[in-house]
């Protein structure tokens, strides 16, 4: 075990960041932290990084109490949302900082410093640019001077906090994607903190999602897609219909009697249905009971607006099935769902 | 020959008026108004200094700043600075760090306070002193019996030139440190950097620049303070008189030669702060702008 948190309790003032949080991150795994703004996840990773402290609980950082130790002495990488890299330094300086600083005792000789380095930027990709200061590199360029200065000092922990959040979209899956075969190659302990469920769901090999200072699901990407433990984790994560209900021996009723979707039980009275607009099918049908009301193609997909007696639906299937079904906006049709997730309400 | 024509001469464009562009007229008077005006306020008043201090001829200018009073004025107010600018420049500093890097209750408080020589006449700002430190002060007896002179001795000057310069430095540094924000610091900690090696590696070389505007300008206001000291002082002459106070006395005395040599020497105090900082922005322009985006 990498890192344990046992009842880690948070607060600012009157506002609770992490209330009594347990997580377990595996040696060696690429761990994600998922959630809203304000879910705690980024206060979780500077308690481990020991930039906060928290008001209860424990930290172990492989098998050693953390919580009395200085951020000097964690032996964790850090790379900040906005690199935080030094800007009077040039990008070798920086990469050097960590050595550099190291009491005379520990510390490198220069030559070996300088191996190092450009060892790293090796890594990075960015040998070119050792000269270069932070005001003169893109915000990729960026990030890798970040990532290269917090692998410098050979962390047993590698902490990102929102890694991809201040590049633009394109950047952002390139990077994403080289972060991915990077910890692939090196196989360091990482945990990055996300608001992107897909960045999550695509570069994690654990998601842990959270939500208002707790977790509320952890599991492998499928298993948190496949299987949301709760209804916050079926809205966070991708695309969903949510759809008041009410459920009477085992069936749930959907809008007065429009749909009914059978359920795995447990359930009884009100609840919400969540129903993934991929999960909902449309076969046009002149006299059903919904209504196209308009079809956005985006890429390779179609997103269909479904009305259902007054009840908004959404749809999903890739412009083929869309081309073979041959419905257009204002076409009649009925809906059937093949997989919903009923939570009482 | 396709390059014949483009080697040929180059045929005149007409004149384009861009849309922010103002008529002729109107640019002419625009810059000329200003120019008159800095003409008229700042530079004539310079130009007046050293012309009056000057116009008995070089003897008569060298001999009013070496007569022993003069001498003794120069030097004083040149202690007086060296000790106030280290003492600034240390407060101005940890005092930004605090309103920068942490929040804490009172934090606003200080902001104000710091803010106080500003708003304050800075009679009463030495008039504070007086109370506090003189004779019939609070700890005037005190003092008396301790043998310890403040008030009209060097110690006053040095503390009324404190308070009045101390917002220099802070005030300079405060918006650019809060700009900067913590996560260089940070960042520097999780590297394994003592709080000394951040404060030396990572603090000071980003506001280093801002640093030195402050002591200029904290040093210029030293050096020229008048008020403040005036009511300290007690103007013994060859004792307790600054430069300003100097000038003043020999001015009341009809010695305008000898006050304007004094005068011109703080005007020239005034170009060489003003010279330095343009320098400066000239030199390491790109480094300035880069510490501080």
């Amino acid at each position: 075990m990498a890192i344990q948190v046992s009842g880690i309790t948070k607060r600012f003032n009157d506002f609770t960041a992490l209330d009594s949080v347990d997580l377990e991150v595996r040696s060696g795994e690429l761990l994600a932290l998922l959630g809203p703004s304000g879910s705690g996840k980024t206060t979780l990773l500077r308690i481990m990084a020991g930039l906060e402290s928290p008001d209860a609980g424990g930290l172990l950082l492989n098998g050693e109490e953390a919580l009395g130790l200085k951020p000097r002495d964690r032996q964790v990488g850090f790379v900040f949302q906005h690199y935080a890299l030094f800007r009077h330094m040039s990008v070798f300086e920086n990469v050097a900082f960590g050595l550099k600083v190291r009491p005379r005792g520990q510390r490198p000789s220069s030559a070996e410093i300088r191996r190092r380095v450009a060892e790293l930027l090796e890594l990075v990709q960015l040998s070119p640019f050792a000269g270069r200061y932070p005001a003169q590199l893109s915000g990729g360029q960026r990030q890798r001077v970040a990532l290269a200065r917090a692998l410098a000092i050979e962390p047993k922990v590698l902490l990102l906090d929102e890694p991809f959040g201040a590049l633009d979209a394109k950047v952002r899956k390139e990077l994403r994607r080289w972060l991915r075969k990077l910890h692939d190659d090196i196989h360091i302990t990482s945990v990055f903190v996300t608001h992107d469920q897909e960045e999550a769901l695509e570069l994690a090999d654990r998601v842990v999602v959270m939500n208002q200072g707790r977790i509320e699901q952890i599991g492998t990407p499928a298993e948190v897609y496949d299987h949301p433990a709760s209804a916050f984790v079926y809205e966070f994560l991708g695309q969903v219909n949510r759809l008041d209900c009410t459920v009477e021996g085992g069936i749930a009723h959907v809008g007065g009697g429009a749909l009914a979707i059978a359920t795995d039980g447990g359930v009884q009275g009100p609840a919400v249905a969540y129903v993934r607009p991929h999960d909902l099918g449309v076969t046009p049908a002149a006299g059903g009971p919904a209504r196209i009301s308009g079809i956005h193609v985006v890429g390779p997909d179609a997103r269909i607006d479904i009305d259902l007696a007054g009840l908004a639906l959404e749809a999903e299937m890739d412009r083929e099935r869309l081309a073979t079904l041959g419905i257009v906006a204002g076409d009649r049709c009925s809906v059937h769902i093949d997989r919903a997730r009923v939570f009482a309400r | 020959m396709p390059a014949d024509t483009v080697t040929g001469t180059s045929v005149p464009m007409p004149p384009v008026r861009s849309a922010l562009s103002e008529p002729g007229w109107v640019r002419i008077l625009l810059i000329g108004g200003a120019l008159l005006f800095l003409a008229l306020f700042l530079l004539l008043p310079l130009v007046a200094v050293f012309a009056e201090a000057l116009h008995r001829g070089f003897d008569a200018y060298w001999t009013a700043l070496t007569e022993p009073d003069a001498v003794a004025a120069i030097e004083l107010t040149l202690i007086v600075a060296a000790i106030s600018v280290p003492a600034n420049l240390l407060f101005g500093v940890a005092a930004s760090w605090c309103v920068a890097k942490f929040d804490f209750r009172g934090k606003n408080l200080l902001i104000t306070l710091i803010d106080l020589p500003f708003s304050v006449s800075p009679v009463i700002s030495g008039l504070i002193y007086v109370l506090l430190f003189g004779l019939n002060g609070l700890f005037g007896t005190y003092l008396r019996d301790m043998g310890i002179q403040i008030i009209f001795a060097v110690p006053g000057l040095v503390l009324a030139t404190i308070f009045v310069t101390f917002p220099f430095v802070a005030r300079e540094l405060i918006p650019l440190m809060q700009e900067q924000g913590s996560d260089e610091e940070e960042a520097a900690l999780v590297l394994g950097a003592s709080g000394w090696q951040t404060f030396w590696r990572v603090t000071i070389p980003n506001i280093k620049w801002g640093l030195l505007y402050g002591v200029l300008l904290c040093n210029a206001r030293a050096m020229g303070e008048f008020g403040a000291v005036s009511v300290v002082s007690g103007h013994i002459r060859g004792e307790t008189n600054t430069m300003p106070l100097h000038v003043e006395i020999l001015y009341n005395e009809y010695n305008f030669v000898a006050a304007f040599a004094v005068a011109s020497l703080l005007a020239m105090l005034a170009l060489v702060t003003l010279v330095v900082k343009t320098a400066l922005e000239w030199r390491f322009g790109d480094e300035l702008a880069a510490t501080r985006h």
